[in-house]
């Protein structure tokens, strides 16, 4: 069965790309989120199997939305969608649970493979 | 052909799975050294298997039918010993090969677009084999939903609780990640999630600050979990190049009775060691080199102060020297690397192409731990390859031939190691046809390389050697006839640039033994200087016969060649600035003529000036500069000039 | 999805032009000392080999190579740019490495061609060269009678 994915970028150019990759890849996009407090709101409902996660977003940051999911499920697989630059933030969000990071610019092939390995090999 | 949806994803497939089959490649040799007790047999089966199972995974996602067949049964083959812990049999392990042989091509095949249907003969074959193995019975291949990959070992399940293991971790980030440092985080953030990190270097600290010396990350972990699980862990981990575990030596709590009377063990080390990479061992004997310069010249400057001083800088320079030699020498130690590195994987080498060219061969490697500078080592392993390959293409008969003549079906082939002195002396010996030196001497003479006079005039012990003149070797039938294969030549070229010298010895219908000796460590060689213009180029004193002053323009001429009388012969004379288009001297008196040895035949080379002999540290020619012909080596002069060594006998005409 | 964000180059001028190479394909730059040695048979572009620091380098007038000129310049003059990775025995002689910034290429150029494409600096025109392609045509240089 297809994994379901979240995916959390307060830009849509953004999401509409991360979301192209994944459908390309097999993957089931159940849901976007613009901010992080939807993120939160989204994961609850929605229960992904991997969820999507830019830092810098507008009400809470994908740092925040990250700590408060993984303490209601802390087995739950997020990746930060970071830029250069944003380093300490990735570190921190790394600290607050998230499973793993891809640096912007990303190609389709390492994101798939970044989330490939990251849900056990498969 | 692979549908387009699938398209895209056909490069990251075909590299996987080609990563994928050479490993379970690997793993086929490294049986061989399981056989031998070096190495335990578990991991390896179960690392195989793995290959093989991802293979079928990603063959099945993308649609590659003929490929998922086959890793399908390879596969299956496998499970059955990983789940008996029986050792494979030696035809269970040539099934293996072809199969993983058989995927590599359909997999280069289908990233250009084809969709290969397995050989329908492979895989009745491979079913003929599970079969096999099962006693007859139908093949039972393990069921796809089964996670095995990763379950527990056996010896995993029966740790008792609370018994913690410890792990040491290296984990290298891969070049290609922007931001290393972070990944190194994520590394030790998933080891805490697994256990304590007993210690980390560089820290957490040191990472969140950006700090990741060569992209390294190491960590002690205490863990309950086995080491699969650890494993694991690290690899759904991105980014990594390559990821090292290595459980220490276990010493659980002693039972009391002694625990009263003995200190709990420290882990057993042979001495600490650190892992270095070979980078750092060049720029450490770079440094060193010119460390050795430094003080020659240093040296050299004090000559001309006055006497009254002399005597204390010669002092220092004499205790800076000796500093210098005795870092040198432990510079050399640490560069020290086992043969092992290369010969491991000469017998799939020879396996390989004997199954390819339809004969029998088996492999025996001795001496593989013997030390040998990583330099010499590096520059060895075209050269290894190819004598094992011509011993195995050229040199063993088929087994039908060798059957009719007496001899064992399956061809022997030896590779093996000894010192003597300073010398490693590496013997490649096979039980073959032997050569023919009659062949060789036509074939030599033939090419022009040598006179038919002259030809006649070696011994055949000699002529044999006519093998490794350029050309001679590659001569049509000369191949088959004489027993060995193209580029003999170049074998030879790149051990006598490290300081080496080849040896053929054959007889004929017994087999032939090529005997490389090797200098331990780069070599100091003697070279002979010479200058041609403005440049000093080098020719090695063992290929140097002597120096005569002639008048060129006043020599008899042969085919328009100036000839030397020289030791009872004539030899050709030729302008050194001619055969490397460089300017000469201007003028026209008597020329210096370096007399060398052109392999077989003999070459006067006219130069401007002779400037002597100097002991020199010779360095193989890097990129681009190793596609100049006639230029086997380089060396650096006291003044820092690089000056290159000449490989006379393809300075051409 | 590719190359949407600037890469950081070396830059420098060769032959009056300016040009770049992306930072994480140098390994080093260097002012020759001792005189080169001459490289026998080798194409018009090839200044020599140099010593650095005990390894031996080639060294490659850029200028010529890629064909704008080549440096006349005096003895001790000049920067040598050695390339990373594999490629570590060529080093590129260039007039001056004037800093290192981040590029994008306005024009990109078919593959296999020297220059990566076209950027802008400074509001003026800099050329980036592919690593691979240079070294390759470097080569091309070497052995060639």
């Amino acid at each position: 069965m297809a994994k379901r994915v979240l995916i959390v970028d307060d830009a849509i150019f953004m999401r509409n790309m991360i979301k192209d990759i994944f459908a390309g890849g097999g993957f089931e996009v159940v849901g976007e989120a613009a901010n992080g407090l939807e993120a939160v709101e989204k994961f609850k409902e929605l229960r992904p199997d991997l969820t999507t996660m830019d830092i810098v977003m507008p009400f809470k940051s994908g740092i925040e939305a990250t700590r408060e999911i993984i303490k209601q499920e802390p087995r739950a697989v997020i990746v930060m969608c970071s830029a250069l630059g944003q380093e300490s933030l990735v570190m921190e969000a790394i600290e607050a649970g998230a499973s793993d990071f891809i640096v912007k610019p990303f190609k389709s092939e390492d994101v798939l493979a970044v989330v490939k390995k990251v849900l056990g090999g498969a | 052909m692979v549908s387009q949806d699938l398209q895209r994803y056909l490069g990251l497939f075909v590299s996987e799975s080609t990563d994928k089959l050479q490993k379970l490649g690997q793993g086929l040799v490294r049986l061989e050294a399981a056989g031998r007790g070096e190495e335990p047999l578990a991991p390896i089966v179960d690392e195989m298997f793995r290959h093989a199972h991802s293979v079928k995974g990603m063959s099945a996602s993308m649609e590659l039918e003929g490929i998922k067949e086959i890793a399908h049964r390879a596969e299956g083959l496998l499970d059955h010993f990983r789940k008996t812990g029986d050792a494979l049999d030696p035809a269970s392990v040539d099934l293996l090969l072809a199969a993983v042989d058989a995927m590599t091509g359909m997999v280069e095949r289908s990233g250009a677009g084809e969709n290969p249907a397995a050989p329908a003969e492979l895989l009745s074959r491979l079913d003929a084999g599970v079969a096999r193995i099962h006693g007859g019975a139908a093949p039972a291949p393990p069921r796809p939903e089964t996670p095995a990959p990763h379950r527990p070992t056996p010896a995993a399940e029966q740790v008792p609780l609370g018994l913690r293991r410890r792990y040491t971790i290296e984990v290298e980030v891969a070049g290609t990640c922007p931001v290393p440092a972070v990944r190194g985080f994520l590394v030790l953030k998933k080891l805490s999630a697994l256990g304590a990190v007993l210690e980390a270097t560089p820290a957490a600290e040191d990472l969140r600050a950006g700090r990741i010396p060569d992209r390294r990350v190491k960590a002690l972990l205490e863990s309950g979990e086995p080491p699969a699980a650890v494993e694991k862990a690290l690899s759904q981990i991105s980014d990594i190049a390559t990821v090292q575990v290595k459980e220490e030596v276990h010493h659980p709590t002693p039972p009391p009775a002694v625990a009263a009377t003995a200190q709990p063990r420290e882990p057993e080390v042979g001495g600490r060691t650190v892992r270095v990479r070979v980078e750092l061992l060049d720029s450490f004997l770079d440094a060193v080199g010119e460390l050795i310069l430094a003080t020659a010249r240093i040296r050299e400057v004090g000559k001309s102060i006055p006497e009254a001083v002399r005597p204390a800088l010669d002092e220092g320079v004499d205790r800076l020297q000796s500093a210098v030699k005795d870092l040198h020498d432990k510079v050399m130690t640490a560069r020290m690397t086992p043969l092992a590195l290369l010969t491991d994987r000469l017998p799939r080498v020879a396996r390989d192409l004997a199954r390819r060219v339809g004969k029998q061969v088996e492999v025996e490697v001795e001496g593989a731990e013997i030390e040998i500078d990583r330099a010499i080592l590096d520059e060895l392993a075209d050269p290894l390859t190819h004598l094992v390959r011509n011993a195995v293409d050229h040199g063993l008969e088929p087994s039908h031939l060798r059957e009719l003549s007496g001899k064992p079906a399956t061809g022997r082939l030896s590779v093996s190691a000894r010192r003597e002195r300073d010398r490693v002396i590496l013997d490649v010996v096979d039980d073959g046809r032997g050569m023919d030196p009659e062949a060789l001497r036509q074939a030599a003479v033939a090419r022009g390389a040598i006179s038919a006079a002259a030809a006649a005039a070696l011994s055949d012990r000699d002529a044999l050697q006519l093998a490794c003149l350029p050309g001679v070797s590659t001569a049509d039938r000369v191949t088959d006839i004489s027993g060995r294969g193209v580029g003999m030549d170049a074998v030879k070229r790149v051990v006598e640039a490290v300081g080496g010298a080849l040896e053929l010895v054959s007889v004929r219908g017994h087999g032939t033994r090529v005997s490389l000796r090797l200098p331990l460590t780069v070599a100091v060689q003697p070279v002979l200087l010479v200058r041609v213009g403005e440049e000093v180029l080098g020719l090695p004193i063992a290929k140097v016969h002597g120096a005569a002053q002639a008048d060129t323009g006043a020599l008899e001429r042969s085919r328009g060649e100036p000839m030397l009388p020289y030791d009872g012969g004539l030899v050709p004379v030729r302008e050194l600035s001619a055969l490397l288009g460089l300017p000469r001297d201007a003028g026209s008196g008597p020329r210096q003529v370096v007399v060398a040895d052109g392999d077989g035949a003999r070459v006067g080379l006219a130069v401007d000036a002779l400037l002597g002999q100097e002991e020199a540290v010779l360095k193989p020619l890097g990129r681009p500069l190793d596609l100049v012909s006639g230029l086997s080596a380089v060396t650096v002069l006291g003044n820092g000039r690089p000056v290159f060594i000449l490989d006379v006998p393809r300075l051409g005409p | 999805m590719t190359g949407v964000d600037p890469v950081r180059h070396v830059l420098f001028r060769a032959g009056g032009e300016r040009f770049a190479l992306p930072l994480d394909s140098v390994r080093e730059v260097v002012i020759p000392q001792s005189p080169f040695a001459r490289v026998p048979r080798a194409g018009a572009a090839v200044r020599g080999a140099m010593n650095l620091r005990g390894r031996v380098v080639a060294v490659v007038d850029l200028a010529a190579l890629v064909g704008v000129g080549s440096e006349t310049l005096q003895a001790g003059r000049g920067q040598v740019v050695i390339l990373d990775r594999d490629r570590r025995s060529l080093g590129l002689l260039v007039a001056q490495v004037f800093g290192v910034g981040p590029l994008r290429p306005d024009r990109e150029e078919p593959p296999g061609s020297m220059v990566r494409g076209i950027g802008q600096i400074d509001g003026g025109a800099i050329t980036l060269l592919d690593p691979d392609a240079v070294a390759a045509h470097s080569a091309a240089q070497f052995g060639q009678g």
